[in-house]
């Protein structure tokens, strides 16, 4: 279809109804909302609730610049990274792998899928005390439960894409003389490859709320520990700024992963 | 029906699969079993005295502490699910309050809001509120953005269609723009599911008075594993109907999806 | 009764795509009276789909003047029944749900039963019959087209604007349909705007055929059909008179093709 048939077309309707001057007015709007409503907290605190518990954003401000300086921030942030990163990687690449053996040996899965799928409905949070006590209080049991999490992931979405691959295509591929190890490489492994970095894309965002929600619960170091630590002082400043720490970290990423703008169209699937 | 002289294959491959599954849960079972007795019980416990606590619970604790857990998810859900499609689709269709609003949304996106228990449970209390908050809010922003993505995807050429055949505002809205929306609200709600069982787990384990987490948690500090693979087990089932059920609802209402 | 329901005077129109402006027409000046059938016809990409949208009121003009019933045509025309090219069946409703759907609304709404028998009428006049609980994600792509067309058709718009709604049947329905809707616009006096690629088409259904020229699109050459309605579309198309318009027209749209354009 040419360029001029798509223009006939109604689609290009609502595009060209978006006046395109509004645009700097947007980013300017978006600006003066965000700072509104930092400065409403800013005012109403103390006002509307009290300081100890809503905090306000100066304060915030004041804290994360200290804890810059002092090295708390530095401590925490890297232990929680730690613990992510290990984690990601260890689980990623066990759900790889078993994904794959479960893609090629579909009677096996079928056999084994009941049991995965019983575990893949357990909230995997609920783990950590086992692993708490398996692996103790430190980074192994956040990087156990972490890897636990990405490992679910990887596998199925390994596992399908595995399935997806045309018998077609492995049946041309062996008339062709192809050996089982060339099917794997030269067939399912690169068809396999967008499903898995779907997979590993996904689990990003999810593992890091993984790894803080391990660290709010038990734990000694971290941004989750810093959060938990913070609230068990009534400290809410405390806890704002290892938030927003965390929510910077978090909206990096995601922006990072999805592109511009593309958030909120995919949500952790 | 007469039984046919050569069953077909995919029957008997059906029951060889079953019987696989059996046979390799019993030699889970038994080898997990036998390992707690004869080499070490300490961590993994037995499936035997796993057996035995969750008899025990289920003339005891067990029903309070689900019950706590069901309800606690489900009041979330009451007060999140309905309130984040409805914002979702309004501010999705304002052109202007959805350009404006869209920053902010995107963060909010960013917010791992179980990370922010321990500041809901200084809010909300110890009890019940904090959990049912903390899943009221992630199901709202979960339906919210999958709403609003949802609402702003809307094929513009059904939405004149029914313009030109005279639908109203109401009309437009209920009969084009929120059905449209339909696959994203249930993505939205499938992932909601899981999520208000973690926040309610997590709530209870952090600091409650009753709930399945708070069973889990109080096993896991006395170092009871039984009782920790009891809690698990009783966990792991309540996933499991979740998804199950989130899988039926959404096969149903998408029916008419290719 | 002879004020034109269509008028467009002087009107161009400029699409913005991404950032490069391409003009889709340019001093279109076209009237369309009351009960007539006019077919526009041209290459493809000349803007006839955009005249269709500027008389939906989907489009603004950039220049001139769209006048529907002597008004100018601002909002979104609720006096006309639109048949895009794309098909805007709504793919969560059954055949006969989307159908029904011109029906259910507040402005003509009809009760459960009477609508019923109207789509089930409707369904049988496409040739649809037996289809009606399937979705549309079910159906072929002439099976859609036929199921848009009954919808627009169950609630007799007093005017049609019709974008190709037979291009992608194959030919003996296409007679069909061609006879059904001559017979319809016929019958309930309805006045047509219909754009199409096939010049047989346009001459055997219409009183008037334009014909556009390549981007930007300008009408070329304004003809009159002087056959006698209502026709009988199979047979026309075997007279001397058709013939003769066939020639002229298909003269004046070849030049259109031969010198270039993207068609």
């Amino acid at each position: 279809m040419s360029a001029s048939a798509r223009l006939d077309a109604i689609t290009a309707v609502t595009q060209e109804r978006r006046p395109a001057r509004a645009v700097p007015l947007v980013a300017v709007g978006r600006v003066l909302i965000v700072l509104a409503l930092l400065l409403f907290w800013q005012v109403a605190s103390d006002r509307l609730a009290a300081q100890l518990w809503v905090s306000d954003p100066a304060d915030i401000a004041v804290r994360l610049w200290r804890w810059t300086i002092d090295g708390t921030l530095g401590l925490h942030l890297l232990a929680t990274i730690e613990a992510w990163g290990a984690g990601y990687v260890t689980g990623g690449l066990c759900g790889i792998a078993v994904g794959f053996l479960l893609g090629i040996a579909r009677f096996a899965d079928r056999v084994l899928s009941l049991f995965i799928a019983a575990l893949y409905g357990l909230p995997k949070l609920a783990l950590l005390p086992l692993f708490v006590i398996g692996f103790g209080i430190g980074l192994q049991s956040k990087i156990a439960l972490v890897a636990t999490v990405i490992f679910f992931i990887t596998l199925y979405s390994t596992r399908d894409g595995v399935r997806d691959v045309d018998p077609d295509l492995i049946a041309s591929l062996r008339i062709m003389g192809a050996s089982r190890s060339e099917i794997l490489s030269k067939l399912l492994l690169p068809a396999t490859l967008p499903w898995i970095l779907t997979a590993m894309r996904i689990s990003v965002s999810i593992t890091l709320v993984t790894t803080v929600g391990g660290e709010v619960l038990s734990s000694n170091r971290g941004l989750g520990f810093l959060i938990a630590s913070s609230s068990a002082r009534f400290d809410t400043t405390g806890v704002f700024a290892a938030a927003t720490v965390l929510v910077a970290i978090s909206a990096v990423v995601n922006a990072l992963l999805t592109g511009r703008e593309a958030g909120a169209s995919r949500w952790r699937g | 029906m007469a039984m046919s002289a050569a069953p077909p294959r995919r029957g008997e491959r059906r029951l060889l699969v079953v019987v696989l599954r059996l046979a390799l849960a019993g030699v889970i079972l038994a080898g997990w079993e036998a390992y707690g007795r004869l080499v070490d019980s300490s961590l993994t416990s037995t499936p035997s005295d796993i057996a035995a606590v969750l008899a025990g619970w289920a003339r005891s604790v067990l029903w309070l502490n689900l019950g706590v857990t069901l309800f606690e998810i489900a009041a979330g859900l009451v007060l999140g699910v309905p309130a984040g499609i409805v914002a979702g689709l309004f501010l999705g269709r304002a052109r202007v309050a959805g350009a404006l609003l869209r920053p902010i949304v995107v963060l909010f996106y960013s917010v791992p809001f179980i990370a922010l228990t321990p500041l809901l449970i200084m809010w909300f209390g110890v009890g019940s509120a904090s959990k049912v908050m903390l899943i009221a809010l992630s199901s709202f922003f979960l339906l919210f953005f999958n709403t609003f993505a949802g609402a702003q995807e809307v094929d513009p050429d059904l939405v004149a269609m029914a313009d030109i055949m005279g639908a109203s505002r109401r009309e437009r809205f209920v009969k084009v723009i929120a059905p449209a929306c339909a696959p994203r609200i249930l993505s939205g709600l499938k992932t909601a599911l899981p999520f208000a069982l973690i926040g309610a787990v997590i709530g209870e384990m952090l600091a409650a008075r009753a709930g399945l987490g708070n069973l889990l948690m109080d096993s896991g500090n006395d170092f009871d594993m039984a009782g920790l693979y009891a809690a698990l087990a009783v966990l792991m089932v309540v996933g499991v109907v979740m998804n199950a059920l989130a899988q039926r609802l959404e096969t149903w209402l998408l029916r008419w999806r290719p | 009764m002879d004020e034109p329901v269509i008028e467009l005077t002087g009107v161009a129109k400029l699409f913005d795509a991404r950032g490069v402006i391409a003009k889709a027409l340019d001093e279109v000046d076209l009237v369309v009276r009351p009960q007539r059938f006019v077919a526009l016809v041209g290459p493809s990409g000349c803007g006839k789909s955009t005249v269709l949208n500027l008389v939906a009121g989907l489009l603004d003009p950039s220049a001139g003047s769209v006048r529907y019933r002597g008004n100018p045509v601002e909002r979104p025309n609720r006096r006309v029944g639109y048949m895009t090219q794309k098909d805007t069946l709504l793919p969560w409703r059954s055949v006969a749900d989307n159908i029904g759907l011109p029906l259910e609304l507040a402005c003509r709404a009809l009760g459960r039963a009477e609508r019923h028998d109207r789509v089930e009428q409707m369904m049988e006049l496409v040739g649809l019959a037996g289809f009606g609980r399937h979705y549309p994600s079910e159906l072929s792509g002439g099976m859609r087209r036929r199921a848009a067309l009954a919808r627009m058709l169950i609630y007799e718009p007093e005017t049609l604007l019709l974008d190709e709604p037979f291009g992608a049947l194959d030919a003996q329905l296409k007679l069909v349909m061609q006879q059904e809707l001559a017979r319809l616009t016929h019958l309930r006096q309805m006045t047509v705007l219909f754009v199409t690629h096939d010049l047989t088409e346009a001459i055997a259904l219409a009183d008037e055929v334009a014909v556009f020229t390549r981007r930007p699109g300008r009408i070329r050459r304004l003809c009159k059909i002087d056959l006698p309605q209502p026709r009988d579309i199979v047979s026309v198309r075997f007279t001397p008179d058709f013939a003769g318009y066939h020639d002229l027209l298909w003269n004046e749209l070849k030049e259109e093709f031969g010198t270039g354009g993207d068609a």
